[in-house]
């Protein structure tokens, strides 16, 4: 295995630095990756800066400076990440769609001290709606995905449930 | 033949997503050649995009990074997050629906109905 010296290492992070790589992180991950090239690619008395000139142009198009500029580019364009799972996005749906018609039910129960069967059938029939939902998202899985933004979803569950319907 | 670097861009993230789950541990380096071995060097990820993706799944939360020092040299290793396990199942499925969709779109295998 070729020996990279401190010597090495000062030089390619200049150099690095100098060609535009200005994240620390980035830098020391590209002068790693460096080093394991020259080491099982060098042989002992091998000169590793001619090396290095010759390996360097095969990281980028046109010029270093681009790694950094595509680095700052993915850091400052990040796409906003659902990280609910497809049971709890569907238990967040359920909550949303029956919670209100159940707490109307306990108010008027806590009120009244029963529940006419008008709120009843109300609830029920209300029920039906996510049931709809959920059963649609079930049936036709390769439609839903929660990682899809939020309007595609809205627009994506209600096709299949009309076309049901 | 070498996939060109257009058809890998978008699926780079997903790949390195992959490739931490199945394997705990990996640095920069070590990912490139295990693509390559995997994919009987069809796949080559550069430099140039493997890093920047590495560094935005990391600012995402999506891997967690570890270092270790070789003499004055550093050494990154990434693993996934638990958040890093739920979008990697979620976005290989969502990659795995895509490449169905294409192959129906291009006409690639013969339609079913």
């Amino acid at each position: 295995m070729y020996p990279i010296t401190d010597q090495h290492i000062d030089f390619v992070l200049c150099d690095l630095d100098a060609n535009g790589i200005k994240t620390p992180d980035l830098r020391q991950n590209l002068l790693d990756h460096i080093c394991i090239l020259a080491e099982k690619n060098l042989e002992d008395g091998d000169d590793f800066y001619a090396y290095y000139r010759s390996v360097i142009p095969t990281f980028y198009r046109e010029e270093l400076a681009e790694i950094e500029a595509e680095t700052v580019f993915l850091l400052s364009h990040r796409r906003p990440l659902l990280l609910l799972s497809r049971g709890w996005f569907l238990c967040g749906l359920f909550i949303l769609l029956i919670g209100p018609f159940v707490g109307y039910d306990l108010l008027w129960l806590l009120n009244n001290g029963r529940l006419p069967w008008e709120v009843w059938c109300g609830t029920l029939v209300f029920m039906q709606f996510p049931l709809l939902i959920w059963l649609v998202i079930t049936l036709t899985p390769e439609r839903f995905d929660p990682l899809l933004p939020k309007g595609s979803k809205v627009l994506l569950g209600w096709r299949p449930f009309i076309s049901i319907l | 033949m070498v996939y060109s670097s257009e058809l890998i861009k978008g699926t780079l993230k997903t790949i390195v997503l992959k490739l931490l789950a199945d394997n705990k541990k990996m640095y920069g380096y070590e990912i490139t050649q295990r693509v390559r071995e995997v994919s009987g060097d069809r796949i080559q990820i550069t430099e140039g995009a493997l890093y920047p993706s590495l560094h935005a799944l990391e600012a995402d939360g999506l891997v967690t990074t570890e270092v270790e020092y070789i003499g004055k040299r550093m050494r990154k290793y990434y693993s996934l997050s638990p958040a890093g396990k739920a979008a990697t199942r979620e976005r290989v499925k969502e990659l795995s629906a895509f490449m169905q969709t294409m192959a129906l779109l291009l006409d690639i295998q013969p339609k079913t109905a």
